[in-house]
């Protein structure tokens, strides 16, 4: 098939089952969904169409022939007439590759997912720390997520659905909102603690340290205790009585709350022993909004790896 | 003269039986075989570990070895018969023989499937960007200017968010350098960074990308005119308002040379905003914008 300087072959998602060999000449292919629209060159002995010829799979590119140009149209048949002169395991093989590069395809588009995810907290995390506020316009999150690991806005989207799943922010029209001014910075600080020393960062919290500190909160809110300076205040007996109720009849100890206080998340009405009866203690004060952010990330941050790769 | 058979000699495959607890294959082995099972049950087992442990479980018509023949990529497991068994063995020499004998569609075909998923298996252990300075520039753009960090942290974290090869961050951290972008010091034996300015960091990664898409970056397209109209009203107050020709009379009056041309090319390039019907008061942010970026142009184009 001979085809004139800029007539097009096919438009990109055209239903296909055959495959193109460029003779000679050149073909460029375009596609709106791969790498921004980038143009690729197809000069002699390419061929396009692999998966339209085995799988019957839409086309790939907008196909435009960029000079005078010589193809080869390969069809199912041919296809078939040469699989059937052959051994069966050639056919297998077939199948098999094109599976296996199915596969792959997925693994790549869930790894760039992966590797596109603390990019994106960390330009959302510093765009809260610079300006004091929960919201970043979607575009600017867009264009830096560009700029900074070369991530394509539907990824950018993809990676915001799952935050918005996971309850951390809203997509309004074209403004992203965090659910508070933590809890972006906080899952980016904890992402990066495991991935840079290799081990739980410390805001992931203990099944009993997090029972301790939803007692706490669980007091603060149907007390309705004010809270000074974001914080708020118990003392060791409510704590105690809250704790053997909510935590399946668990004594409060000064064991327990020990690493809680060396994590500076509760703080005590007079200096701290382990040793000593945690009695001894008069109340505890937190910082309200630091452990409900805390709270939340410990809620959601096993869900993210499944969520990641899903 | 050519005097021996011309004709592909094709080398059939061996098919073999085989007993249960054969090992069929294993991984010590030089010999790479596309093993295909015609009837029985063979078993994938990874005996790399202190117990064997069964990895998955191949029934008639499935096989295994394809990426072993054709990419000498390594297959890690044994291959066991867990069930008296029939097998096909395709090996290097059969196979390429039978491939000798496809169209050079076909080959091509199988060719283009293997590199592209070998391609895309690379592509997971390397980074996605393009523009690595740019990149870095944009990460950098975040940093807090009041603060110096440790060197090799920084770079760890940025390596983490982008794969970029150590050595090619730290010839970027370096190119900023120059450019006087980010500037080192060492405390405490401690190698440190900090930015200069996040908003001429963020200047000079639009620059880039302007570079990236082969398209002129307006703030170093300002003809002379252009330039001291810009100087004159950065220096005027945020909070003037004026029409059009008002705007034209004060350039003329101040002895600028500003055309309608000059006047459209400012609105095009934001410096003025219409907060209502031919009412035009200044874009300070804009301003900003091109006075750095005509500022620290020689930093901008590494030309120090």
């Amino acid at each position: 098939m001979i085809v004139a300087a800029g007539e097009y072959i096919c438009l990109e998602s055209d239903k296909a089952s055959s495959l193109y060999v460029v003779k000679s000449g050149m073909l460029v292919g375009s596609s709106k969904s791969n790498d921004c629209g980038r143009l690729i060159n197809f000069g002699p002995g390419s061929i396009i169409g692999e998966f339209s010829l085995l799988e019957s799979e839409p086309r790939e590119f907008t196909l435009r022939a960029a000079e005078e140009s010589e193809i080869l149209v390969i069809e199912q048949e041919a296809l078939q007439t040469t699989l059937k002169a052959k051994p069966a395991w050639i056919k297998a093989i077939l199948n098999f590759l094109s599976s296996r590069n199915k596969i792959a395809q997925e693994n790549q588009k869930k790894n760039n997912l992966v590797q596109a995810f603390p990019s994106l907290l960390y330009i959302f995390a510093s765009h809260i720390k610079e300006t004091g506020v929960d919201t970043i316009p979607l575009d600017t999150l867009c264009e830096k997520a560009q700029a900074l690991n070369n991530t394509p806005a539907d990824e950018v989207k993809r990676l915001l659905d799952i935050l918005q799943e996971l309850k951390l922010l809203k997509v309004q029209e074209k403004i992203v909102r965090a659910e508070s001014l933590q809890i972006i910075p906080l899952l980016y600080e904890t992402l990066k603690y495991r991935a840079i020393h290799q081990k739980i960062s410390p805001n992931i919290l203990s099944m009993t340290e997090q029972m301790v500190l939803s007692a706490f909160v669980k007091i603060i809110r149907e007390n309705n205790i004010p809270l000074q300076n974001g914080l708020c205040t118990v003392s060791t007996e409510i704590l105690k009585a809250e704790a053997k109720k909510s935590m399946h009849g668990l004594t409060l100890t000064s064991r327990t709350v020990a690493p809680l206080i060396q994590k500076n998340l509760l703080k005590t009405s007079s200096t701290f022993d382990i040793h000593s009866p945690i009695d001894n203690i008069g109340f505890f004060y937190a910082d309200f909004d630091k452990i409900m952010d805390l709270l939340e990330l410990n809620l959601v941050f096993p869900q993210l790896d499944k969520k990641l790769v899903m | 003269m050519i005097t021996g058979d011309s004709r592909q000699q094709i080398v059939p495959p061996t098919r073999i039986r085989v007993k249960a607890g054969f090992v069929v294959y294993s991984p010590d082995s030089d010999k790479r075989n596309i093993v295909i099972l015609d009837e029985g049950e063979l078993a994938a087992v990874n005996r790399s570990g202190s117990s064997p442990k069964k990895v998955f479980t191949m029934h008639p018509g499935d096989l295994v070895g394809v990426a072993s023949l054709l990419e000498h990529e390594p297959f890690q497991y044994n291959i066991e018969a867990t069930q008296d068994s029939t097998i096909t063995l395709i090996t290097e020499e059969c196979m390429e023989s039978e491939l000798k004998t496809l169209p050079v569609w076909l080959l091509a075909v199988i060719r283009n499937l293997s590199n592209k998923t070998r391609k895309l298996k690379e592509a997971t252990h390397k980074s996605r960007s393009a523009n690595t300075l740019k990149s870095l520039a944009e990460f950098c753009s975040h940093l807090n200017p009041k603060e110096y960090y440790p060197t090799d942290e920084i770079l760890q974290e940025f390596r983490w968010q982008t794969k970029i090869p150590e050595t090619v961050a730290m010839e970027d951290l370096k190119s900023l350098c120059r450019r006087k972008f980010v500037r080192f010091k060492t405390e405490n034996e401690i190698a440190k960074v900090s930015v200069l300015s996040p908003f001429v960091l963020q200047v000079f990664v639009d620059y880039l990308k302007s570079v990236e898409k082969n398209i002129p970056w307006t703030p170093f397209q300002l003809s002379m005119d252009q330039k001291k109209m810009l100087v004159k009203i950065s220096g005027l107050d945020q909070t003037t308002e004026s029409d059009a020709p008002t705007w034209l009379k004060f350039f003329s009056e101040q002895g600028l040379k500003v055309s309608i041309s000059d006047w459209i090319c400012a609105q095009n390039f934001g410096w003025f905003s219409e907060i209502s019907e031919n009412l035009f008061t200044l874009d300070t942010d804009k301003i900003k914008y091109y006075l750095a970026a005509l500022h620290f142009e020689n930093n901008i184009k590494g030309v120090l």
